[in-house]
């Protein structure tokens, strides 16, 4: 595998400007999806057919602290062990050599699977194209050298893009830094989570003051399902049909033997 | 080549199973195959062509659906209309004994054809009470789970997830039953007098008292009669 081209959202440059939303939007051609207000500065509650990223508001009351008022951008992790292209029934999902998860969108047929498997519930459904959606890394505009739309166009530089193990070493220099200049709780998300996620977070605080998992699992059910149900319980059906088929064969042989078994069964 | 046991009215026959119950199996007959020959197309590989019967994915995933909910009213009518019927047929599992247990152990040779000697059977004979408590049991989670899945978003996120591999397991342990069950109540010389039980709600006098002795003498046997005077 080559190495892993992806991208660094450090959480402490970002000023929640949401041009990255907007820059994903013009690249992908998606339309606008207008929300209610929901008494917050988010535009949306989370990711939807239409919307491939954006930034959550994340207000929480600290008793040391006090109102700490977090942003978070939201999107895909692009998982290197992703749970949506096990569960996928018809293979829409596919890994890019770099490591970035795409979707087919002509492969899907709107099953959902993904969208529950998820650990982050990042695929969604749209109703438009009969298909779920979800970030693509931007993996034509990076096949073409060019980086992401979301990491073009951020103007804090809060978006990095480039070599996984090189933003990984600077993602840790930032960290260190911060922990030294009063965010005591900063860390790396992405690094591990998950066996590795093609997304790399650098946070100020504990991920779940981000509203993101702490621990993020692979349910037990999925594995269950993908692995064991699926591939192997299934053979009994088959088991059964041969069964029956041997046993209407074997029937007749033995009953012209034995004249009257089916006229009511009379020894 | 013999298929099925041929019907014959020219001999004593006996009620084995009433209208409602026959109207709520074939109604889960129908129901049932739709759900499973649309849900296969997701749960096996290269089975495309069986979408294209139906319409592509979104007329399989709407027949699959509309399928549901005429088991969901299947149920419904069975558990509601037959409820009598229901709690008997409950009773008669309840009786699951010895037996059964001895029906069970020395059925696979019957079921390939050899002649066995059967203990006396009740209403339902040990294999069919096994068939009966699979089904109800499989058929309530495939149509709970199905409904979670539905509608997703009135569920638990776990909830959902769980109902993915419930729904697939009791798929299969449901068809699993329901293909010895199909071949059983039909094609199979010993038996196959079952399945005019079941389309015209009678069977043979003879038949029933040899195959379910126990549950002839206590409906149709002297001591039912002289009861019944």
């Amino acid at each position: 595998m080559a190495r892993s081209l992806t991208n660094l959202y450090d959480v402490s440059k970002c000023t929640a400007c949401r041009g990255c939303l907007v820059a994903c939007k013009d690249s992908n051609q998606l339309p606008a999806v207008i929300e209610p207000f929901k008494g917050n500065y988010a535009t949306h509650e989370d990711t939807n057919g239409n919307t491939y990223t954006l930034i959550r508001f994340i207000e929480h009351e600290d008793p040391v602290d006090g109102v700490r008022w977090n942003f978070l951008k939201w999107q895909c992790m692009h998982c290197f062990d992703a749970e949506c292209m096990k569960v996928c029934p018809k293979n829409a999902y596919t890994k890019t050599e770099w490591g970035a998860t795409i979707h087919d969108e002509d492969k899907c047929i709107g099953c959902q699977y993904c969208t529950y498997a998820c650990p982050f519930g990042i695929p969604k459904y749209r109703k438009r194209t009969d298909t779920v959606t979800k970030c693509t890394l931007c993996y034509e505009r990076v096949e073409e050298g060019l980086k992401p739309a979301c990491v073009r166009t951020c103007p804090s530089g809060a978006l990095t893009f480039g070599y996984r193990d090189e933003l990984l070493q600077q993602a840790e220099e930032r960290v260190k830094m911060l922990r030294a200049n009063g965010f005591p709780r900063a860390t790396i998300y992405g690094k591990l989570e998950l066996g590795g996620t093609n997304k790399i977070y650098v946070l100020t605080d504990t991920p779940d003051k981000f509203g993101l998992p702490v621990e993020p699992k692979v349910s037990a059910n999925t594995w269950v399902w993908q692995d064991w149900v699926q591939p192997y319980a299934g053979w009994l059906i088959p088991i059964a049909l041969a069964a029956s088929a041997t046993s209407f064969v074997t029937n007749r042989i033995l009953d012209s033997k034995k004249k009257n078994h089916a006229e009511g069964g009379h020894e | 080549m013999k298929w099925i046991p041929e019907y014959r009215d020219d001999v004593p026959r006996v009620e084995r199973f009433n209208l409602i119950a026959r109207i709520t199996h074939w109604g889960h007959t129908v129901t049932f195959l739709l759900c499973l020959f649309t849900g296969l197309i997701l749960f096996l590989d290269g089975v495309d062509w069986l979408a294209f019967i139906f319409g592509g994915y979104r007329g399989a995933g709407l027949v699959h659906r509309i399928a549901a909910v005429g088991m969901t009213i299947m149920l419904l009518f069975g558990l509601i209309a037959g409820f009598k019927g229901l709690i008997a047929w409950m009773k008669d599992i309840g009786r699951f004994g010895k037996n059964d247990i001895m029906f069970l152990s020395i059925f696979p040779l019957d079921f390939f054809g050899v002649p066995m000697k059967f203990p006396p059977q009740t209403r339902f004979n040990g294999g069919e009470k096994m068939n009966s408590l699979v089904l109800l049991t499989m058929v309530t989670l495939l149509v709970l789970s199905g409904y979670i899945m539905w509608f997703p978003a009135i569920f638990p996120a776990g909830l959902v997830r769980f109902s993915y591999p419930v729904h697939d397991l009791a798929m299969i342990f449901s068809t699993l039953m329901v293909c010895m069950h199909g071949f059983l109540g039909s094609f199979h010389l010993g038996s196959g007098e079952s399945f005019w039980g079941m389309w015209k709600g009678t069977v043979r006098a003879d038949w029933a008292q040899h195959h379910h002795a126990i549950w002839y003498e206590e409906t149709y046997g002297d001591k039912a009669k002289s009861e019944e005077e």
